[in-house]
């Protein structure tokens, strides 16, 4: 009789040996190639955000929300729609300016150097925005341009993340006629293209079939290996118990919960997420 | 740690690029430059109709005069057309398609962003502007050319048409919309063109509301007349738009 933590852990195994098996088959993985590690891992945590706040539409959409992400981390972040995930993901991207609070990447102030954002962050925002006159591959090219790759190393960059996640057929097609899961794929090899240490989700898993799911599941996992520290937005729970180590739950845009994940708490997660989007607001941040 | 070098011409590059693969671009450049050339070969016909006559006056108006001039200033009256055309999707367009916070993601600044897009489009016209005034130097071995006139026209040329490109900028940075983008940047540039007509009409020549129109300033170089007022009014009407137009990507940057 194996005991129910083993069996979980069994299970999982299973789960992770099947992802690695569908994603070889669909985007091109193989053992052992894992990217590189983007950057050099230093003491300070990846991703450090200080009562960060920011309204929208004239009410608070995100409030004194900190969090802290290491080094090869994956937080998972849960919320309800309108929980203020976006936003947050936005202004750590930098697409969006606080109000008020701080945001240090590397143990550097994030908004005194907007630019470090070019070269430690990948950002894949929701429903992966693109070009629609440019092809696929005149994407990564322009994305890298602006991530400051040029020439060989370029090259060498987008060579590597259309094989890895297997974009050769659809290199010379136009953005504009990619089926949404191809857009999504897209988008996900603009944000690593340039092998970020940070790399920002924004439901990562709209519009993929299960297999393709599957294959990005991996993809997190391998990413995280290397040292990349990602943090994903999603309303589904089974995508947070899949990848990450760490779940954050915002409602009405603050931190209701911070804590570990384990892939066999399913259920307990399910109960305080229920918890949290069913109650009040001004509830105090817990961590599990 | 020191971020990445980016080329000050990556935004140039792209909006370039884009401007290269979309249809609007070649349908305005194959149909305003097959007017012009249909327009230059009727005045090139005058021209030779009446060399006879100006053969009697030894400082009468010449090919530049009759010819090349007019033609330019045709090019101006398509510019009202075709420059807000040209310019109204480069920034309302990325907003609308969610793209522009991926510049801003890119950490590039809201004065990259629009000065990058600014130069893509100035390229594009100063080519149209090159293609129009390669038909009348077609024939510069064949007519005598009064090349410090041609130069002035050309300059003025430039001028107006950095200025409305700017403007369009400007336009597209503030529009939700492409269309509202494109009518306000015909409308702000009617207006800066004639705003001194009624002035005109009452017989007033001169003054501030004069200095404010376009048409004075343009009218002037096409003759021939380079004056560094000419020249400053167009740089500052440049220089205000693409300040308005980065003001508001940094606001947009802010509001979110």
């Amino acid at each position: 009789m194996v005991p129910a933590s083993q069996e979980g852990e069994a299970n999982t195994s299973l789960v992770h040996a099947r992802d690695n098996h569908l994603l070889s088959k669909q985007w091109g993985h193989r053992d052992n190639q894992a990217m590189t590690l983007p950057t050099d891992v230093s003491a300070a945590p990846m991703l450090r955000l200080d009562q960060l706040s920011r309204r929208r539409a004239g009410r608070p959409a995100v409030q004194d929300l900190s969090l802290l992400l290491q080094h090869g981390q994956v937080l998972g972040l849960l919320g309800v729609n309108g929980a203020g995930k976006s936003t947050t993901l936005s202004m750590i991207a930098g697409a969006l300016r606080p109000d008020s609070g701080s945001i240090q990447l590397n143990g550097a102030d994030f908004l005194e150097q907007p630019e470090l954002a070019r070269q430690l962050i990948g950002w894949l925002p929701e429903r992966a925005p693109l070009w629609p006159e440019l092809t696929v591959s005149e994407h990564l090219d322009a994305h890298g341009h602006l991530r400051g790759l040029h020439g060989a190393a370029l090259k060498q960059a987008r060579t590597a993340i259309i094989d890895r996640l297997e974009l050769q057929p659809l290199a010379r097609r136009l953005a504009g006629v990619l089926s949404q899961g191809q857009r999504q794929r897209l988008g996900l090899a603009c944000a690593l293209l340039h092998k970020p240490a940070l790399l920002v989700l924004d439901e990562p898993a709209n519009a993929l079939d299960p297999v393709q799911v599957a294959a990005l599941r991996t993809l997190i996992r391998e990413q995280a290996a290397a040292g990349t520290a990602v943090i994903l937005s999603t309303h589904l729970l089974t995508e947070v118990t899949a990848v990450c180590d760490r779940v954050a739950i915002l409602h009405e845009g603050t931190l209701r919960h911070d804590g570990a994940v384990h892939s066999d708490d399913h259920a307990a997660l399910e109960r305080t997420f229920f918890e949290i989007a069913m109650s009040g607001n001004n509830q105090p941040a817990r961590a599990a | 740690m020191s971020p990445a070098f980016v080329s000050p011409f990556a935004v140039t590059r792209l909006e370039w690029r884009r401007l290269l693969v979309r249809p609007l671009a070649w349908v305005l450049a194959a149909l305003t430059l097959a007017w012009l050339a249909w327009n230059f070969t009727l005045l090139l016909g005058n021209f030779l109709a009446g060399q006879i006559q100006r053969a009697a006056q030894p400082d009468g108006p010449g090919f530049v005069d009759l010819v090349a001039v007019p033609l330019l200033a045709q090019l101006a009256q398509l510019a009202f057309m075709v420059v807000p055309l040209i310019t109204m999707s480069v920034l309302a367009g990325e907003r609308r398609s969610g793209t522009l916070p991926l510049l801003f993601a890119a950490g590039v600044p809201a004065s990259r962003i629009v000065l990058g897009k600014y130069l893509a489009i100035l390229g594009w016209l100063l080519l149209w502007l090159a293609l129009t005034l390669a038909m009348p130097l077609a024939l510069m071995h064949a007519t005598h050319f009064d090349w410090g006139k041609l130069a002035a026209a050309t300059l003025g040329l430039m001028l107006m048409l950095a200025a409305l490109g700017a403007l369009g900028v400007a336009c597209s940075a503030f529009a939700s919309h492409p269309a509202i983008a494109a009518a306000a940047a015909l409308v702000i540039a009617l207006a800066l063109w004639g705003v001194n007509l009624g002035a005109q009409m009452a017989g007033m020549n001169d003054g501030a509301i004069n200095w404010l129109a376009m048409s004075t300033h343009l009218q002037s170089l096409l003759r021939g007349l380079v004056s560094t007022t000419d020249i400053v009014w167009f740089v500052l009407l440049t220089v205000l738009a693409l300040a308005l137009a980065t003001r508001r990507l940094v606001a947009d940057k802010e509001r979110g």
